[in-house]
């Protein structure tokens, strides 16, 4: 019987003892599960990191070999051949015509709208601004929009 | 696979903050027992424990770098992590569970067990009946049974599980037992 504290400790050592001792399988499973998915999104998401700083490398080479600001905006055929804002970017015209097309949102200095003609004061020619880069199937950029 | 036992539980709670799934494995295995045990012994429902048992490695899978090994062992880090999780599946779920409210008054209520007469009463049906004695004890007092007495952590890591001191653990646990014993006593005098 159990009417004293030895007696009760006794008792609970045994319930301890005889209670099931692991979680069933199906949660380790679950839980692999769930590990894997997040590691898969966890290299999604460098892919495209590293992705978004080539693009914006690739951009700020550019900029510095044209620092000619042209006259205006281009409104020749390869600038109709973009859609949705995307100014084209120099000699874009002279990669392969866009078959597929994927947009990576960047961070670019000003000065790099000069590209486009617009004027920009030296003062803020090094802040940055939101853009979206349309590469082409090559991973080459033809073009820019500017978010901001 | 990170199954040695050289690997501590901090070198792989790192790997693990840096997406390595043998780490995880390998913790997940270490400790995963202690922490389905707490929660099935905390609400005496599996469906519970298996659910507290992966939230609480979700928890470790997303978090954990948190674990601050200077204020308590990861047992007792687990344990208190699940105790989170357990209270609030069981305050979920109250209308369904016999918990008694209030200690004091406890001989006005009966455990709804299902019990054979006295001398047909075997080990498994005591220990059974224990089991569901210990259900029947309020959170607070259940909780320090739990720990100290069938997981068989110390003071100090109970009080770090519990986030209270080590003499409120220890008065709960003087009290928790009193009312496991009175409660024993009844069953006996008047089995149902």
């Amino acid at each position: 019987m159990m009417t004293n504290e030895p007696e009760l400790l006794q008792g609970l050592r045994a319930l301890a003892a005889e209670s099931p001792q692991e979680a069933p399988p199906r949660v380790e499973e679950r839980l692999v599960a769930e590990m894997r998915r997040r590691s898969r999104a966890r290299r999604r998401n460098f892919w495209l990191a590293g992705a978004s700083g080539a693009v914006a490398a690739g951009l700020a080479v550019m900029v510095w070999m044209h620092p000619a600001a042209p006259t205006g905006f281009p409104e020749d055929a390869a600038f109709s051949e973009l859609a949705d804002g995307f100014y084209p970017l120099p000699d874009a015209d002279a990669l392969s015509p866009l078959e597929t097309a994927m947009v990576v949102r960047v961070e670019l200095p000003m000065s790099s709208l000069r590209l486009m003609g617009v004027p920009v004061n030296g003062a803020s020619a090094a802040q940055l601004i939101q853009a979206d880069v349309l590469l082409g199937q090559d991973g080459l950029a033809r073009g820019v929009r500017f978010v901001q | 696979m990170l199954e040695s036992p050289t690997h501590s539980d901090d070198d792989l709670l790192r790997l693990i903050s840096a997406g390595n799934e043998p780490a995880f494995l390998a913790f997940y295995r270490r400790h995963q027992g202690t922490v389905y045990r707490f929660a099935l012994h905390m609400s005496g429902q599996t469906d519970i424990a298996e659910e507290v048992t992966q939230d609480v490695f979700m928890v470790v899978m997303r978090s954990a770098k948190q674990y601050d090994a200077g204020r308590a062992s990861i047992t007792a880090y687990l344990c208190g992590v699940a105790r989170n999780f357990v209270l609030r599946c069981l305050e979920r779920e109250r209308p369904y569970l016999t918990v008694l409210d209030d200690p004091e008054n406890e001989h006005a209520e009966q455990l709804s067990m299902e019990r054979n007469a006295l001398d047909e009463l075997t080990r498994h049906e005591r220990i059974e009946s224990l089991r569901k004695a210990v259900l029947a004890l309020p959170p607070a007092y259940r909780e320090v049974v739990v720990l100290c007495d069938l997981h068989e952590l110390d003071y100090a890591d109970a009080a770090g599980a519990l986030d209270c001191a080590i003499g409120t653990i220890r008065s709960r646990l003087h009290r928790a037992r009193a009312l496991l014993l009175e409660k024993m006593r009844a069953d006996e005098r008047c089995p149902v």
